[in-house]
């Protein structure tokens, strides 16, 4: 990483490359840190919709991706409209919600939701429904009517797929917030790259685009962190084989 | 206690084809009594046990504990199965309670006497372990615990020992009986080890494949406690001769 930086700054400084084309990370840092408070505002309403549109993912993909793995007839039927959602380009249909929805932060939040949940539904899905046969007889045999086995074997046996499902849906979300930002803002990240450029002040986009590199990292940290608390024995779970 | 009566098994295949898996399958258990299924793999005898525990219906002829017909899974019955399936989030302790919890049936008492069970099976120790924590042998007497702290009437085990190596299997079998021995429930056994048999049941029930019948069934007169001494006795050859004849001579048979 350090080197990285290093071979870059030398670039930039040998071959004398104009700062609007490629600024040296000095040129970036110092961009950025001298409106430091601007940055941070958009920082902060980047953030706001990242979390909002994760927060939304979680919410609708566990109920949803649940009534899928109940029954064949309602995967079937919900499947093909999920994969729907997914086909549509998101930059396409961020416009269209600011229309229907007001140029507000619900549409950025729907639009950030619309590209995250569905690796989530599909992790999930895939956990409920690869609960081994002999769980499901254990159960049986318990006289575990269908709600319970969902709740008391299905679900548990299903977090650590959900857990790599929050994962991507993490990384997806900053990706989500920054396309909605693109269309539709009058602040954050994806805005303040959009009217840096429009200034080829360059070295502040780039600047920004670090920023958003770092929230998603941290975000991803935050899940991976929040799965080795609360369920120790889900981190590798689904990989570990069993000890001999 | 347990009644089988003209008992037969007919599943739809995959592609539409019935498959007959078991037929005209009649025995009776004696509550206390320990019987072991033996017969050559495909012969039906988890579809055997598994209509015993409610978990798969009879296409003909009854199934009935205590002269009531088995219409799903019952309280009075308990089961072990081939894998230990265990629940890899909760711990061993949790893991022995899960059925009484699942079925509302944990009391005050339910923890201390899980802890007991885990004692006896020499789990000690290991209450607050996880299932991937601990080996294969042990996290089978998990299971086993699991279906004892039930307080079975019926135990019903599937090749619970199939998935051990020899020697673990020699020592478990050993603990079977004497758990056994203090709780005296009725046990249906399914194995494929013919000395295994032998050494743990009063009668080995002796099985056909395709479809599963009822060929023989074995009084075992080996006195009890049981021990691997015993595998030397003329009684111990005799059943075991006589179980293997029944198995591999229908093989041959058909060969021919």
């Amino acid at each position: 990483m350090v080197a990285l930086f290093a071979v870059w700054e030398g670039a930039v400084r040998f071959f004398g490359i104009r700062e609007f084309l490629l600024p040296a990370p000095s040129a970036i840092w110092a961009a950025t840190a001298s409106v430091w408070p601007t940055v941070l505002q958009h920082t902060l309403a980047t953030l706001g919709t990242v979390l909002g549109g994760f927060a939304a993912s979680v919410l609708v993909s566990l109920p949803l991706a649940m009534l899928i793995a109940s029954s064949p007839a309602v995967s079937a039927a919900l499947y093909p409209l999920l994969v729907v959602t997914q086909s549509i380009p998101k930059v396409a249909l961020a416009p269209i919600l600011i229309i229907a929805l007001g140029a507000n932060e619900a549409p950025r939040i729907i639009v950030t939701f619309l590209v995250a949940f569905f690796p989530l539904v599909v992790g999930t899905v895939a956990g409920l429904l690869a609960t081994p046969p002999e769980l499901i007889e254990l159960g049986r045999a318990c006289r575990a009517g269908r709600v319970q086995e969902l709740l008391r074997i299905r679900l548990p046996f299903a977090v650590p797929f959900v857990f790599s499902g929050l994962k991507v849906a993490a990384a997806l979300s900053v990706v989500g917030a920054v396309v909605a930002e693109f269309v539709g803002a009058d602040a954050g990240l994806g805005y303040l790259i959009q009217t840096s450029m429009a200034f080829f002040r360059t070295p502040l986009a780039y600047g920004a685009v670090v920023i958003l590199a770092l929230l998603g990292i941290l975000l991803f940290q935050a899940v991976a962190l929040a799965e080795r608390v609360f369920f120790p024995w889900s981190s590798g779970a689904a990989q570990a084989p069993p000890a001999a | 206690m347990i009644r089988l009566d003209a008992v037969g098994k007919t599943f739809r295949g995959r592609d539409g084809v019935p498959v007959e898996a078991l037929r005209d399958v009649s025995l009776d258990v004696a509550a206390g009594e320990f019987v072991a299924i033996v017969g050559a793999s495909g012969c039906g005898k988890s579809t055997l046990l598994r209509m015993v525990a409610g978990l798969v219906a009879a296409s003909t002829g009854t199934v009935a504990l205590d002269g009531e017909a088995v219409a799903g899974p019952r309280a009075e019955t308990a089961m072990v199965f081939q894998a230990p399936t265990l629940l890899p989030w909760a711990d061993v302790l949790r893991n022995v309670t899960f059925p009484l919890r699942l079925m509302r049936r944990a009391g005050a008492g339910t923890e201390e006497k899980a802890r007991a069970l885990l004692d006896v099976a020499g789990l000690a120790g290991f209450e607050s372990k996880l299932p991937r924590e601990l080996s294969g042998g042990m996290q089978q007497r998990v299971a086993i615990c699991r279906a004892l702290v039930q307080e079975p009437r019926v135990l019903l085990a599937d090749e619970p020992f199939g998935a051990l190596d020899a020697l673990t299997r020699e020592e478990m079998s050993l603990e079977l009986l004497r758990l056994w021995a203090a709780r005296r429930m009725a046990v249906l056994f399914v194995t494929h080890s013919i000395p295994e048999a032998v050494l743990l049941a009063d009668r080995v029930v002796v099985m056909s494949p395709r479809p599963g019948r009822v060929a023989d069934v074995v009084e075992v007169g080996l006195p009890r406690p049981r021990s691997f001494d015993q595998e030397a006795s003329d009684e111990f050859h005799r059943c075991a001769r006589r179980i293997r004849d029944r198995i591999f001579g229908e093989r041959a048979a058909r060969a021919a």
